[in-house]
């Protein structure tokens, strides 16, 4: 394609946007609207899992070690614990800290605590921290046969529930997601198809007096992509607004909650939609165009 | 230039517009195609250009077989022949102007011979003014008049016209009559179905005429009426009975 019929394919992509008038605002308004709502879900499916992660890596292995260790068998069976299958981290938590944190989480009750102080009832341990739910119970049988280890605290059913949970809420993500690509792709090839298809006598005329193929289809892909783009920007504006508000909405009330930070996803999502846009709207003009092409 | 041979066309629907023509037209001939309304002579001209393939026989154009034209070899052979069809295709969303530019452009010209060549070929068909309008903005005459520019414009081997004078007064339409003998003076082969009996009658040129899809005439100086006075007696005896 010499320099010459390209700039004939995109004055005719630029005249046919302009002269479809409505069909071009209805097409971008489509594509916008519906990649808008995947936008949504798909922020909604990251911040599911951001939070199932945030949540799994609370659970942790808690290793009460033996009265008499020396500190040398503390290292030892810190390093022990290290290289065990699906350990992650390994923190010394020594009794006085312990009962520091206890007493910071008992707050006004701490008065319960005075008298034991002197005479600690907590143990030293090691926190460890897993791969996820489901390694807990094999790291916890594992390092309860370590020497050196009194006893092994997790909650067994805690991580169980937690894991199905997490499981079932990314598998059914997952699949929303799944279903929301597959409705834009069709809601948006419908749109493309719909508007060349008010074209296919313009389309067969053109064959008629002796058009390639390419040089009809090149102005087609254009337009699409065009729209594509356009739908796609659209919604990648509105999806970051509506996120950046949502976001705020919920650091100033429900703080608690974790949420990714609108950086860079917000970068990321956009470039996602323009990609998702733009691919569409260029093969679906072209995919619909191939039966008028046939002449 | 053009060969027929046995060609018959079936169309999807059952109807059987051509059957067992066989003509041949030598490059730079004139030729018009009469017949009454339905007799096939559309049908002559899309087999020409290939919109259709025969359902029997083979059709040559500058040699080529047509039905053994690969799809992407199709284009090419259009360019080389300009079509005027009876209902006129020209593209609704382009003025008169990027209609027959359009012709021009697929066939890779540059844009200095299009701005040449397109308001010159408007100028032609006595449009000079019209180059701004839609086909909408047009009237059938004037359509029909844009569409003989853009067939014409790229100087084709063959020239196939379609009741080009359909929508012409008197007048006008011997205008384009002298342009498509002018046309074929530089000669390009024109192929011109009409059912302009004083036309046909007063330029002495070659004469096929087809009845039900059968050639029953073909005369070297012909004129309107030569297709036999037993088929203008059918013609008017049905029309006659078609009345209430
Ligand atoms: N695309 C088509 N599909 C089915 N039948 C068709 C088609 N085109 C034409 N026919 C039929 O084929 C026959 C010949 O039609 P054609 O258009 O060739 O006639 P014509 O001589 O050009 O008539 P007119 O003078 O009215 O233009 C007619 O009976 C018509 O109904
Ligand atoms: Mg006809």
């Amino acid at each position: 394609m010499g320099a010459g019929s390209f700039r004939v394919i995109v004055g005719e992509a630029l005249t046919g946007i302009r002269r479809n008038g409505l069909m071009s605002v209805v097409s971008s308004t489509t594509v916008a609207v519906s990649l808008f709502v995947l936008a949504v879900f798909l922020l909604v499916g990251l911040n599911v899992d951001h939070m199932a992660r945030v949540i799994e890596s609370g659970l942790e292995v808690r290793l009460y070690l033996a009265e008499d260790l020396e500190p040398v068998d503390v290292e030892v069976l810190k390093i022990q614990v290290a290289a065990l299958d699906g350990v992650t981290d390994v923190t010394y938590v020594s009794a006085e800290e312990a009962l520091e944190t206890l007493r910071q989480q008992l707050g006004e009750d701490a008065e319960l605590l005075e008298g034991v102080e002197e005479m600690n009832p907590l143990s030293d341990s090691l926190r460890v921290s897993t791969k996820g739910p489901a390694w807990v119970d094999a790291v916890a049988a594992s390092a309860g046969r370590l020497p050196g280890v009194a006893d092994v605290g997790y909650t067994h059913d805690l991580a169980q529930r937690l894991l199905k949970l997490t499981t079932s809420v990314r598998v059914g993500g997952l699949v929303l997601v799944g279903l929301m690509v597959l409705a834009t792709i069709l809601v948006i090839s419908n749109t493309v198809r719909l508007t060349i298809l008010a074209r296919g006598e313009e389309v067969y005329i053109m064959k008629l007096v002796g058009a390639t193929n390419w040089l009809i289809r090149w102005p087609f892909l254009f337009e699409g992509l065009f729209f594509g783009l356009a739908g796609a920007l659209l919604a990648s504006l509105a999806a970051w607004q509506a996120y950046y508000w949502a976001v705020n909405g919920i650091y100033t009330t429900i703080s608690f909650i974790p949420v990714l930070p609108v950086y860079p996803l917000a970068w990321r999502l956009g470039l996602v939609l323009l990609a998702l846009g733009a691919t569409i709207g260029a093969l679906g003009s072209s995919i619909s165009l191939r039966r008028f092409l046939r002449v | 230039m053009i060969e027929f041979y046995e060609v018959s066309k079936t169309y999807l629907n059952g109807v059987t517009a051509l059957r067992d023509v066989t003509i041949t037209i030598a490059k730079g001939e004139f030729v018009f195609v009469v017949g009454l309304s339905g007799a096939g002579k559309s049908t002559l001209a899309r087999l020409v250009y290939r919109e259709e393939l025969p359902t029997k026989g083979y059709v040559f154009v500058n040699g080529v077989n047509l039905a053994r034209l690969k799809p992407r070899a199709v284009p090419y052979l259009r360019r080389n022949i300009g079509v005027v069809f009876q209902d006129f295709k020209l593209l609704p969303r382009k003025t008169a102007y990027e209609n027959v530019a359009f012709a021009l452009r697929v066939t890779g010209a540059s844009p200095r011979e299009i701005a040449r060549r397109v308001p010159a070929c408007l100028e032609l068909v006595g449009l000079g003014g019209k180059g701004d309008a839609y086909p909408d903005e047009l009237s059938g005459g004037e359509q029909q008049r844009t569409a003989l520019a853009r067939a014409i414009a790229n100087h084709p081997l063959v020239l196939v016209a379609d009741e080009p004078t359909g929508n012409l007064d008197p007048t006008t339409s011997w205008d384009i009559v002298r342009l498509l003998l002018e046309v074929n003076q530089r000669g390009t082969t024109v192929l011109m179905a009409t059912h302009a009996k004083h036309i046909v009658d007063a330029v002495r040129r070659r004469v096929i005429t087809l009845d039900k899809g059968l050639v029953v005439s073909d005369k070297l100086r012909g004129g309107y009426g030569d297709g036999g006075e037993r088929a203008w007696a059918q013609g008017l005896s049905a029309s006659l009975s078609a009345r209430p």
